[in-house]
């Protein structure tokens, strides 16, 4: 193995060389001579974006915790460092060592959001690596996807050998101590993924056939060989309390997205919101204890000098133990003066007491999500608050010295009508009033309802996934008629790009015919999509009708029993559960909480351990 | 009351990148980290109490970094070099503590090792020019200005040149700019890619800092 020669020539002509270069602190240090396996870390966006994601964080503790293993960080370079790389000839390499990635045994590579598909193609070619997994050798690494994205592989199948499917902490231990014995045995590229085929959660596309209908639609999916199951079930961690989370973060030099350390609170969500993916494949809820959640953030603390520490979770005001928790942690953070970030409120369980303490100094932007603007829409999307949880909950901010509050809503949804988009606008307006109806506000500032409306994308594995998408034109006119709804100047909108959307939504629910699209797209030059200044439409439609493939295929609303690309994946929710949420949501019929009522979803079946589990709570 | 303290430390290859900004920062989390206990500013936002000499431009290393610190209690200064070298990032390391409050305001000269790719000769001549005419870039817009007095001196040994040149707040005089100009004036010159390491930083007397 080498190192890249001369990296000074790049880090010299490049805006932000820490972004490449290593040595930030808790960055883990090995001699890789020493370790017989090297894993390459990838996160396909910028190292601003990478550097804030947990996952990443998680599964670089735990291989580094082997001895036998050195991971190391690799994220996409940015547009200055991609030109340079190409005029000096030198390929992608990692921030620990500076050494080229094509030399790794593994390269992981964390699949967050659709829109980062084509940076991925081109951290393949910037690495030299074969983009197919059928042209690679005995040169290249294996090439393996995570995340939540890898829940629908299937527009990626072509280009990656093998994908995990939920969570890594213990799988990825099975996988390198599958590599030694495969190293030891002395077998092919495709012996090893055979011998991987048969670790729960593990999927080798290459050993699957897939076979499609006249109307392009799929006819079957098989597996071609006796290793690989017909159904992959997702992993889970059943015990989060024994499993290893880092004690140390990598504190980068320069700013990041989430410059902060974290503790994860729990994993899952009780409130079964239909759109919601996270909601699903991350079931069922299991917490960590407040002990040691504390010493975590006790460890992290000490460990990083971070002025602020997150909590972490799909939605922290329902952790159980959240008041005891916060008592101890405030403790701590008062003294060593951090403060505390808590995101994902509800409006219905919204505590006021509990936002002064954490925020005692400065009293910024609050954050509520009602999702949709009328009660029938919210009951449709079972999102469960009322109009009533949300001007309590804002009337109490308001009364205790905030005067903006921050309203996330969806439009596009499944079974929209006109009313229900005006609802979003009635229902800021009602926001506004119910400040100045107080008595006990400070009217003097005035007030601000900032609503940031996003374009809904149906998502696999959700009671939605069967759902037709709306186009772009018909998201524009929604976004435009709620524009004219808006009457008072207090109420500011904000839009999201409602191309962006389709194209997310296109890959979201994909097939395997969208390799081919990909790969176009990435001849034509199509990465770091989700930056604005990047982000080129054209060449997306190009690459689609080069391919001959219409994008209305995979927007379209499809049947119950049309075989899903993602139908091979088992999340551990059964199908019968979401076909009935679905039919639910037409009735606008909502369904209780995990913690108020079992709906039976058959997610307890993963869980090992009854401990800190919602599905065995008394 | 809060106690004074100054340290002199090293910033090596491997923390060069790290702009002054950044580097602020490190340094504040360092200082939590070791727990020592800074002084901070009142006010909304409180920050700990710290002053640098003069910041260092990215890619340069340096041996004479001065910082400015205040502590609600006091430290020995053994105590407090030793606390912050065991958490500081690998690349930063605090050289010596002192008591009391730096010299650093009357900063005037500094001293950088430059090495090119190739040596030049006829240093005398470049510096026996009465002008040394460079293109500043200003706020409103190029501006041609003279740094021939600003040039102290340059020393040329094999692989390397020693500028004396002056720093601070009044004029501040970059090597990079000096190699540009010599690229410019000196006949047939060319440094390719040169490394800069800052040595030492004096009073207007040749005092060091």
């Amino acid at each position: 193995m080498s190192t890249i020669k001369n990296p000074d020539a790049l880090f010299r002509k490049v805006q932000k060389a820490t972004h490449y270069c290593g040595g930030e602190l808790n960055s883990v240090i090995k001699n890789p001579d020493e370790v017989q396996i090297r894993y390459a870390f990838a996160f396909p966006d910028t190292y601003e974006v990478g550097m804030s994601h947990l996952g990443m964080k998680i599964l670089y503790h735990v291989l580094n915790q082997r001895e036998d293993t050195y991971c190391e960080r690799v994220f996409a370079p940015w547009l200055d460092m991609e030109e340079e790389m190409k005029k000096q000839d030198v390929p992608l390499f990692t921030n620990e060592t500076l050494t080229p990635v094509k030399e790794f045994d593994f390269l992981g590579i964390t699949l967050q959001y659709e829109m980062c598909y084509s940076n991925i193609l081109n951290m393949l070619s910037l690495a030299k690596i074969p983009l197919l997994a059928k042209d690679r050798t005995e040169d290249d690494p294996f090439v393996n996807g995570g995340g939540p994205c890898a829940y629908n592989p299937e527009p990626l199948a072509d280009f990656f050998d093998f994908f995990t499917m939920g969570e890594g902490e213990e799988v990825i231990g099975e996988l390198m101590d599958a590599f030694k014995e495969w190293k030891k045995e002395g077998g092919t590229r495709e012996d090893y993924l055979r011998k991987i085929a048969r670790i729960e959660g593990i999927y080798v596309p290459s050993l699957y056939d897939v076979e499609y209908n006249e109307d392009g639609t799929i006819k079957s999916m098989t597996p071609n060989c006796p290793e690989a199951p017909k159904k992959v079930r997702k992993r889970i961690i059943s015990d989060l309390d024994a499993v290893s989370y880092p004690d140390k973060f990598i504190v980068p030099f320069s700013d990041i997205v989430h410059d902060r350390s974290n503790i994860e609170v729990f994993r899952g969500c009780i409130r079964g919101c239909r759109f919601c993916q996270a909601g699903m494949i991350y079931r069922p809820v299991r917490e960590k204890s407040a002990d040691t959640l504390l010493k975590d953030a006790c460890s992290l603390i000490e460990s990083t000098g971070y002025e602020e520490m997150g909590l972490s979770s799909l939605s922290t005001s329902d952790y159980t133990q959240l008041e005891a928790l916060t008592d101890k942690l405030l403790e701590v953070t008062e003294k060593e003066k951090v403060s505390l970030s808590l995101p994902s409120l509800r409006v219905d369980n919204f505590s006021l007491d509990l936002m002064e303490r954490v925020q005692k100094v400065r009293k910024s932007g609050l954050t509520f999500a009602p999702e949709a603007g009328s009660q029938r829409m919210r009951d449709v999307i079972n999102k469960n608050v009322s109009e009533e949880d949300l001007i309590k909950s804002a009337t109490l901010a308001f009364e205790g010295g905030w005067n903006g509050v921050k309203l996330y809503f969806m439009i596009g949804l499944p079974y929209e009508e006109c009313s229900d988009i005006a609802g979003i606008a009635d229902l800021a307006h009602k926001v506004v009033d119910c400040f100045y109806e107080s008595e006990k506000t400070n009217k003097r500032r005035g007030v601000n309802v900032t609503l940031s409306v996003a374009s809904f994308v149906p998502k696999p594995h959700t009671p939605f996934q069967w759902a037709r998408q709306d186009s772009m034109d018909e998201l524009y006119e929604k976004q435009l008629f709620l524009k004219n709804e808006i009457r008072s100047r207090k109420v500011k909108y904000n839009y999201h790009q409602n191309d962006i959307s389709v194209l997310e939504g296109v890959f979201a629910r994909g097939d395997r015919k969208l390799s081919a699209v990909l790969l176009r797209a990435h001849e034509l030059g199509c990465k770091l999509d989700g930056w604005n200044e990047c982000f080129d439409l054209e060449k997306w439609k190009k690459a689609f009708s080069d391919c001959g493939i219409d994008m209305a295929f995979y927007t379209r609303e499809r049947d119950y029993d049309e075989v899903l690309p993602w139908d091979f994946v088992d999340i551990g929710v059964s199908r019968d559960f979401m076909k009935n949420e679905n039919e639910k949501a037409k009735q606008a019929a909502t369904t209780p909480n995990c913690r108020e009522k079992c709906s039976g979803c058959g997610a307890a079946s993963l869980c090992k351990t009854k401990k800190g589990c919602v599905c065995f709570e008394q | 009351m809060n106690s004074n303290y100054y340290l002199r430390y090293e910033r090596d290859e491997r923390v060069k990148y790290v702009s002054h900004l950044d580097f602020v920062r490190v340094f504040g989390r360092a200082i939590r980290r070791a727990h020592i206990p800074v002084a901070y500013s009142e006010g909304f936002n409180p920050h700990p109490l710290l002053g640098f000499a003069l910041p260092l431009s990215v890619g340069y290393t340096s041996e004479c970094e001065i910082i400015e610190i205040a502590l609600s209690e006091e430290i020995a200064p053994d105590e407090l070099q030793e606390r912050l070298n065991a958490v500081l990032p690998d690349g930063i390391k605090i050289l010596s503590a002192h008591e009391g409050k730096s010299n650093m305001k009357k900063l005037d000269i500094a001293v950088y090792n430059v090495f090119p790719e190739k040596t030049p000769s006829g240093i005398a001549a470049f510096l026996s020019m009465k002008e040394i005419l460079i293109d500043k870039k200003t706020k409103s817009g190029i501006k041609e200005c003279d740094i021939r007095p600003d040039i102290k001196d340059i020393k040329v040994t094999l692989g390397k040149i020693e500028m004396t040149l002056s720093a601070g707040s009044r004029n501040n005089l970059k090597p990079e700019v000096v190699i540009a100009a010599m690229n410019k004036y000196m006949d047939g010159y060319e440094s390719g890619e040169c490394s800069y390491h800052r040595k030492q930083i004096y009073d207007i007397d040749m005092n060091v800092i």
